[in-house]
Order: C-alpha cells, then sequence, then structure tokens
C-alpha cells in the first residue's frame, strides 16, 4: 500500500493559505476567500454524510439556519457569547439530524426519496422561521446587535479575524474528515459498497448516523460563522434552497466522497461567481447566476466524478495508451 | 357546514391543480427514474408564455395551451438530447441528472428574470376574479376550469399509455428497460418522447394556471416543492397517485389555511410527507419498492 500523502498536501496547503494572510490584499479579495474558505468548510461537512453515504442531502441549509439563528437568538436575547452559542446550535442541529436521520436510514430512504426529505425538512425549517415571527424577524430577517472588535464575543471590525478562524475551521474539517475515513468509521468503505461493508461486520447504520450528526454539527457551526461575517441572515437566504445547492455543488463539482473534493470544488467555483456577480451583476441582474447554472450544467456533463477524477482520467488514458503499445510490441514478437 | 362543505370544494379544486401540475413530474420519474429539478422552473417559464400571448397578442391562456404544448414538447426534446442524455446510465446518474437539472432550473429562473425583471405580473382574463356559485358553494371560475383541464389531460394521458402502441412501449420501458430493449423497443427514443410529453404537459399546467396565480422569476420554487410532494404522496410514477395526492395537499392545506396560517399549512403537507417518506417510501398508491 502506498504511503498516504494527505497529510503532506493538507499541511502544505494550510501553510500557504496561513501566509495569505500577510499579503496586502484588497478588501474585496480577501471578502472572496473567506467566503471560498467559508463554502470549503460547509462543503466538508456536506460531504462527510453526503458524499460518503452516497445519499444527496439538497437540505443542508436547514442546519446552517439552525447554527445561525440558536447563536443569533441566543446573542440578542440573553447576550450569551456566539462562541458558546455556536456549540449550542451544533447540538441543536444535531437533534434535527438525528430526527431525519435516524428513520432514514433505519427504513432505508434512499436515492431521490432522500434527496426530496432533505428538501422538505428545509422548506419546514424555513417556514417555522418566518412562522415564528416575533422571535426571528420573520421574512424581514434579524441583524446582529453591533459590538466592536472583542475576540471574546465573535465580532471584529476588519476582515483579517475572520480569515483565520474559518481558516482554521476548515482545517479541523478536512482534518476530521481525513482522519474518520482511515479510522474506525469505515466512510471509506460504506462508500465504496454499503452491502459489503455490512456483510464484513461493519455496522453500517451506525457508522453513518454518527457521520450525519458530525456534518449536521459542522455545518451549523457554518451558520454561525456566516451571520457573524454578515451580520444579518433572513430565512430566505440562509435557510433557501439556493444556499442548499450550493453546498452540494461545491462537492460534487469538486469529488464527492474525497478529503479535498470540496475544497477544490470551492477554490473553482466560488471565486468564479463572485467574479462574475461584481462585473456583471449591477449591469444585468441575473446574467451572472445563468452562467453560472451553464457552467455548472458543463461541468457535470463532461467531469461527471468532479474535479478530482482527472488524475484517474489520465492514468486510464495513459494506461490504455501504454497498453495498446504492449500488444503491439507482442504482435511484432 | 356550508363552510365545511366550502373548504372541502376549494380543496379539492386547488388538489386538482396540484396534480395537474405533478403529471409531468411523475411521468418522467416513472419511466427515466430521474428527478428533474427544474420542474417548476418549466411552469414558470410557461406561466409567463401564456402571459405574453395574452397580453401581446390577445390569445386567451386556455387556447394558447395549443401553441405553449408543441413548444414545450419541442423544448422537452432539446433539454433531453443536450443535457439529460450524456448523464444516463452510469453510475452517479442519480445523482448528477438532479444536480444538473437544479442548475438548469437556475438558468430559467435567471434568464426569466433578466429578461422580465423580478416584477410580479398578473394577468386579467376574462375569468379573474369571476366565481360560479353552484348550491350556495363558491367556485372560482379559473381554478373550476383548470381542475376540467386537469381529468381531461388525465383521461387522455391514460388512453394514451393504456390503449396505444406507443403507450405500450412506454409502459414496457418503465417496468423493464432490458427486456424492452430486447423486444425491439427504441428504449433512447420512447426517453425522449416522455421527457418531451412530460414538458409538454408542465406547459400546459402553466399556462392553465396563469390566470389565477401572480408570477415572478422564482414562483418555480413554491410549485416544485408541492409537485414533488404530491408525487412522492402518490408515488413516484405511479399516475392514479398524482391524482389522489394533489387532493390531499390541496385539502390540507385549505383546512390548515383556515384554521392556521399559510406558512403552518406548508409545514403540515411537508410533515405528511415526510411521514410518508419514512413509512411507505413507495407512496400510496405505489406497487411495491421502487428504490
Amino acid at each position: 500500500m502506498k504511503p498516504d500523502k494527505t497529510p503532506l498536501i493538507l499541511g502544505i496547503l494550510a501553510v500557504a493559505l496561513a501566509l495569505v494572510y500577510f499579503l496586502p490584499l484588497q478588501i474585496y479579495v480577501r471578502h472572496i476567500l473567506i467566503l471560498t474558505l467559508l463554502y470549503a468548510f460547509l462543503g466538508t461537512g456536506w460531504n462527510l454524510m453526503c458524499g460518503y453515504a452516497g445519499r444527496l442531502s439538497l437540505g443542508h441549509s436547514a442546519f446552517v439556519a439552525v447554527g445561525a439563528y440558536t447563536s443569533l437568538l441566543l446573542f440578542a436575547n440573553f447576550g450569551i457569547t456566539p462562541w458558546i452559542g455556536m456549540l449550542a446550535g451544533g447540538v441543536f442541529a444535531v437533534i434535527v439530524m438525528l430526527l431525519i436521520a435516524y428513520p432514514s436510514f433505519r427504513f432505508g430512504v434512499k436515492g431521490p426519496y432522500f434527496t426530496l426529505g432533505s428538501i422538505a425538512l428545509a422548506e419546514i425549517v424555513h417556514n417555522l422561521l418566518i412562522y415564528f415571527r416575533e422571535y426571528t424577524g420573520g421574512s424581514l430577517g434579524m441583524s446582529l446587535p453591533y459590538q466592536p472588535t472583542s475576540l471574546a464575543l465573535f465580532q471584529f471590525d476588519g476582515k483579517e479575524p475572520y480569515y483565520i478562524i474559518i481558516l482554521v475551521f476548515w482545517l479541523a474539517a478536512v482534518f476530521l474528515t481525513w482522519k474518520m475515513e482511515r479510522t474506525r468509521y469505515y466512510l471509506e468503505a460504506i462508500r465504496e459498497d454499503d452491502d459489503a461493508a455490512a456483510a464484513l461486520g461493519i455496522s453500517v447504520n451506525k457508522n453513518l448516523i454518527i457521520a450525519a450528526c458530525i456534518s449536521a454539527f459542522l455545518v451549523a457551526i457554518g451558520g454561525t460563522f456566516y451571520v457573524q461575517y454578515y451580520r444579518y441572515i433572513d430565512p430566505y437566504s440562509i435557510a433557501g434552497f439556493t444556499l442548499s445547492l450550493n453546498i452540494a455543488l461545491v462537492v460534487v463539482i469538486g469529488g464527492s466522497g474525497t478529503i479535498l473534493g470540496p475544497t477544490i470544488g470551492s477554490f473553482l467555483i466560488i471565486p468564479i461567481t463572485e467574479i462574475l456577480r461584481m462585473s456583471l451583476g449591477a449591469s444585468m441582474p441575473g446574467l451572472h447566476l445563468f452562467l453560472y447554472g451553464i457552467l455548472l450544467i458543463l461541468c457535470i456533463i463532461f467531469l461527471p466524478k468532479g474535479i478530482t477524477s482527472i488524475p484517474g482520467i489520465m492514468r486510464a488514458k495513459k494506461a490504455k495508451k501504454d497498453n495498446q503499445l504492449n500488444q503491439g510490441a507482442e504482435g511484432v514478437l | 357546514m356550508d363552510l365545511v362543505l366550502q373548504i372541502i370544494i376549494s380543496g379539492l379544486l386547488l388538489g386538482g391543480i396540484y396534480a395537474l401540475i405533478s403529471i409531468g413530474l411523475n411521468i418522467i420519474f416513472g419511466v427515466i427514474k430521474i428527478v428533474n429539478l427544474a420542474h417548476g422552473d418549466f411552469l414558470m417559464m410557461a406561466m409567463y408564455a401564456a402571459f405574453f400571448l395574452f397580453t401581446l397578442k390577445g390569445i386567451d391562456p386556455f387556447v394558447g395551451v395549443f401553441i405553449i404544448f408543441p413548444a414545450f414538447v419541442l423544448l422537452g426534446v432539446f433539454i433531453f438530447r443536450v443535457m439529460i442524455k450524456p448523464l444516463l446510465g452510469t453510475a452517479e446518474t442519480e445523482v448528477n441528472t438532479i444536480i444538473a437539472t437544479a442548475g438548469l432550473g437556475f438558468v430559467l429562473q435567471n434568464l426569466a428574470l433578466m429578461l422580465w425583471k423580478s416584477d410580479i405580473r398578473a394577468m386579467e382574463t376574462s375569468m379573474t376574479g369571476q366565481s360560479y356559485e353552484f348550491f350556495g358553494i363558491m367556485l372560482s371560475s379559473g381554478r373550476t376550469w383548470a381542475f376540467i383541464v386537469c381529468l381531461i389531460v388525465a383521461l387522455l394521458l391514460y388512453y394514451v399509455l393504456m390503449y396505444t402502441k406507443i403507450g405500450t412501449h412506454i409502459r414496457a420501458v418503465s417496468q423493464d428497460t432490458d427486456a424492452a430493449t430486447l423486444m425491439g423497443i427504441n428504449v433512447d427514443k420512447i426517453y425522449t418522447l416522455t421527457f418531451a410529453i412530460g414538458i409538454g404537459l408542465v406547459g400546459v399546467a402553466g399556462a392553465i394556471i396563469a390566470p389565477t396565480y401572480n408570477m415572478y422569476p422564482t414562483i418555480g420554487l413554491y410549485f416544485n416543492t408541492m409537485a414533488f410532494i404530491i408525487v412522492v404522496l402518490g408515488g413516484l410514477g405511479s399516475f392514479t397517485g398524482a391524482l389522489i395526492g394533489g387532493l390531499i395537499i390541496g385539502l390540507v392545506e385549505a383546512f390548515a389555511g383556515v384554521l392556521a396560517s399559510a406558512e403552518l399549512a406548508q409545514v403540515f403537507s411537508l410533515l405528511i410527507f415526510l411521514v410518508i417518506l419514512f413509512i411507505r417510501p413507495e407512496g400510496i398508491m405505489g406497487k411495491g419498492a421502487r428504490v
């Protein structure tokens, strides 16, 4: 077995991204980097459940929303620091995930049925947020009460601290995925063939539920980060279908069920979307998302297994070519 | 008592509209086994098409249907050939068709936004605001006619599927693709045809509901969720199921809408949907497990 190069690649990547912190970047570039890392983080969380379990969730915005609203409500009403609110939101998201994941794994809800169920979950959260408008502000959304820069309250005036925080979050999530894939949760085996894994005595359901809960926890933390960074949330942006779809897309385009797929996907998609938005958004509303949709369809058609599959495809092509050469040589002999 | 009856009748009419909206989605899933997440956005496009036929050319949506249906059939053929067909037959088909159709939904929504802005539009046809009184019960005329069209479309489709050669082919492909291929059926052709009919039927639905709903570029998202709930409730791929699912959701929404609020009405439908999904994923009318 060849040695796993993942920690090395991860280390280099993390150091490189940490060095970026010291570059004199424009605010706007820094914003794109933060957003990219946020999506890489959310995607990594999504991937832990969906990429490995082969179940496509298009409702993960439900957990983002649970995380964001929990920490925001705790802070706005009781003055509890978002750092604790973040953990509370994570726990709350895990409970919501258990409510849906346990029955769906137990009853073997798979394929499109699982996807539709996940969409329904996000819709329920979305509708409830609007319904409880006395507390959540309904469709109008909620703002984060402003505080001057304070690490204890997770609020900063500049963008730099947010960059470091999301970088740490992202690194932790990717490292966790690597650990879970390699060790006792057998995610790799489950991804390849869950029936075979079950036959080998791996408790597929238990491991999947654990992965699902960690996934919900991470994504909810992303929700808290979102509200601390943007300082404003509303049900459409944070519990809407578009966010769910974007999280899934980043992973599918990058390569689902791989450790760095979500990160690669995010670094490709998010800057493109943001640059399209900046250059075209004002002159013609909708054009940038129109182009984005087309780009996405093209990606899916031409790279159905995501960007991380490119080296594999190249190797296969080379092997085929070598094979043909060898056969040719045999023919001559 | 009268109020209850009024709610039931309104619920049934609403259910008819929902059923009409879901038929196209259902037939595509039943035969090709793919989920078309752009379904609601096709509906939105058809609503705009009906709107412009009416405001620019003075063609009533109930006549405009005969223009919109063939146009959407052609659109369906194009989309299937260009986007869906390359994705079929791989291990990732299921995930990738969902993602690709979601991307298509994005494209359609933003196309609408670019072309027609985010303004909310409504059309005033001879039916707007009209209603019939029937033994003391008020029937909105737009919804009544939509219900009637739904029944006609359902009967026509039933006839085509059960009593024509092409219908037999479609059913054969939906039951067993390999066996159908061995029997000399051109599966590729049947897939294209089914997708085209499915999109055509969404076109019909969009034109018919255009006079009774306000339209804006993202209205598809609302109907999308509704259509999926109904189709899964009735059984993905089951045709009578779509009708029954539509009626159930129509009734639930009508009652919950009166007793609680619009948001809670949707939460109720969604919860019913989730419960059915867990205890009977094949749907109320579905035959055996389809997963």
